[in-house]
């Protein structure tokens, strides 16, 4: 049973005295060297041992003088990164967690742009640590997650936390702000969301989704966003889950063999790739094929963060295992609406939460509740665009039935949303890719799930550096691009135009 | 290892074994999806007992490049 919360310490407090010897966290960590090779085994840490890691964590950063500061989260899921959050969240502090896919420039610019005093980064990000320690001049501390690190000056968490006292008296209240998370803007610059305590408890825990305490989850979205730290993390602490750590997206498979989960929050890419999985072995009886693909104990997906086609509901169901869609954005903690074993329609992303209204302006769905942001982190023009009398502007079309269901019909706004659930500006590909002399005018969109750059030349400019080329030049371009972005945003196709694109009144390139 | 690895590549997307070429990228050409691509990563981990590096492998763009990239880790 789920129990309103209105602070993510009280989420964790409660969840603490019901659970209290359960395990909270289970994840891999490498044995020592066995004849050469070193073997994986599984560690866990209890509900107890969950929050009294995290009190001591919030107990440290105040002695370091953080409390009510903002201090950024970078790294892999792990242990480390759990109890982190909720010690900055739960001491008064600000959590910003950031994108560990994203290049180190980009990263220092955030760090800049959220006032974030203390970075807190696992030891694969030492060097985006190091770029920060020099270009941000507002940081203070840098405090490495685990084991040794090879940045100068800084400090550890564990070493930190044994020293710090049991706990603080502190305790946060609903409207203390607990998170920036950022998000892609239409302009092309990231916008920070800020979400309060209330925000973010709440949408955790206002849907009974009818899971029991004990509930194997393992998690495989990246923990920066507001899905997965929702979901897996916020919501599965709030119902006494067992949420097990998959190491890497390569070893998804391997890892549900391990930990054996009952359920796994997706977005529609893992969902197609492991459908095809499902239908290689499609000759021998389904009860069997998914026992091999997710064991025999497997029977629910959450997807969301992007489109999802109804027709992998139907088949997974075939296996006996449900796909709960759900719709939500960061601006709304994340999770809108969802689908649940007791309600759910056909085409639909389900129900509003029980903390949340919708309404259907001009096409658009508005979105109210206790889920809703309180803005962008210092962007008050972008607010007043996006926030109205407490109303979310989702920029998503869509129509309510009859029933209240919700369904989509397409977007308002200019993002690209790929099957991973990212979300991608355009805006910021065209910039990057037009500073090129070689680039008149370009479109960047989404062409069949993979982005599309199509570019006009600079004829002018060709011909006097006498290019012949073109295409493979204006591809040089792109792979240069490539080498520094993110998967998702990357550009894996080109046209190239041989004459203008068709502008509108205000000169602007018709998108559509 | 080129034959060993189109052998695992033809289960995880539509193509014919004779049309992969070294030179051939798994997203734009092979029609691979990012996690696909991953999922196969984790395959070769098992079959060839190797310890594959997430943040290398984002950058391995086509099948010659991961043939250099298994190469120097068996």
């Amino acid at each position: 049973m789920n129990e309103l919360r209105s602070t993510l310490y009280d989420l964790l407090v409660k969840a603490e005295e019901a659970y209290g010897t359960q395990d909270a966290v289970r994840y891999k960590v490498k044995d020592a060297d066995q004849g050469g090779k070193k073997k994986t085994k599984v560690e866990a840490k209890t509900y107890t041992q969950l929050r009294r890691d995290s009190e001591q964590i919030s107990a440290a950063l105040t002695e370091l003088g953080e409390q009510g500061k903002h201090i950024a989260l970078i790294g892999a899921t792990s242990y480390s990164w759990i109890t982190s959050y909720y010690g900055i969240v739960n001491s008064g502090s600000v959590a910003v967690p950031l994108d560990a896919n994203l290049p180190a420039e980009d990263l220092c610019e955030l760090i800049d742009r959220a006032d974030v005093t203390t970075l807190v980064y696992d030891e694969t990000k030492a060097n985006v640590a190091r770029m920060a320690a020099e270009k941000c001049p507002g940081l203070t501390h840098l405090i490495a997650m685990e084991g040794e690190t090879s940045v100068p000056n800084a400090l550890h968490l564990w070493e930190l936390a044994a020293k710090a006292p049991e706990r603080t008296d502190f305790e946060p209240k609903p409207e203390d702000l607990a998170t920036i998370m950022f998000t892609s803007g239409t302009t092309g610059k990231s916008k920070g969301v800020m979400l309060t305590h209330r925000n973010l408890a709440e949408n955790a825990t206002a849907q009974d989704m009818g899971y029991e305490p004990g509930m194997v989850i393992m998690t495989v979205l990246p923990i920066h966003h507001a899905y997965c730290l929702s979901m897996d993390i916020l919501k599965g602490t709030s119902i006494g889950a067992i949420i097990c750590i998959n190491d890497s997206l390569l070893r998804v498979a391997k890892n549900i063999k391990l930990f054996e989960p009952n359920m796994i929050l997706m977005v529609p890419l893992m969902v197609e790739t492991l459908a095809k999985k499902l239908e290689e072995a499609s000759f021998i009886p389904a009860p069997l094929v998914k026992a091999k693909v997710f064991g025999k104990q497997f029977h629910t997906v959450c997807s969301g963060g992007a489109y999802l086609n109804p027709d992998y509901i139907a088949l997974f169901k075939k296996y006996g295992i449900t796909i709960l869609q759900g719709y939500g954005m960061t601006e709304c903690a994340p999770v809108i609406s969802t689908n649940s074993n007791s309600e759910k329609k056909d085409g639909s992303i389900g129900k509003c939460m029980p903390n949340c209204e919708a309404k259907i302006v001009d096409e658009e769905i508005w979105v109210k509740g206790t889920s809703v942001m309180q803005g962008y982190y210092k962007m008050p023009e972008e607010t007043a665009e996006t926030l109205e009398d407490g109303w979310l502007k989702t920029g998503d079309l869509g129509y309510i039935d009859e029933d209240g269901f919700l369904f989509l019909t397409g977007r308002k706004k200019n993002l690209i949303i790929t099957r991973n659930g990212e979300n991608v500006s355009p805006e910021e590909i065209e910039n990057k890719l037009g500073a090129n002399r070689l680039v008149q005018e370009v479109l960047v969109r989404d062409c069949e799930g993979l982005i599309e750059a199509e570019i006009f030349p600079d004829l002018e400019y060709a011909s006097k550096k006498r290019i012949k080329d073109l295409e493979g030049e204006l591809q040089k371009i792109i792979d240069e691009y490539n080498k520094t972005a993110p998967l998702y945003k990357r550009v894996f196709k080109l046209k190239v135009r041989d004459v203008e694109f068709e502008k509108n009144t205000t000169k602007k390139i018709k998108r559509f | 290892m080129f034959d060993q690895l189109t052998e695992i590549i033809v289960n995880y997307v539509e193509v014919q074994k004779e049309d992969i070429k070294p030179e051939s990228r798994f997203i734009e050409d092979l029609g691979f999806t990012s996690f696909d691509f991953m999922s196969m990563l984790g395959e070769i981990e098992d079959e060839m007992d190797v310890e594959i590096d997430q943040e290398e492998v984002v950058n391995i763009r086509t099948v010659q490049e991961a043939v250099d990239y298994l190469s120097k880790l068996a």
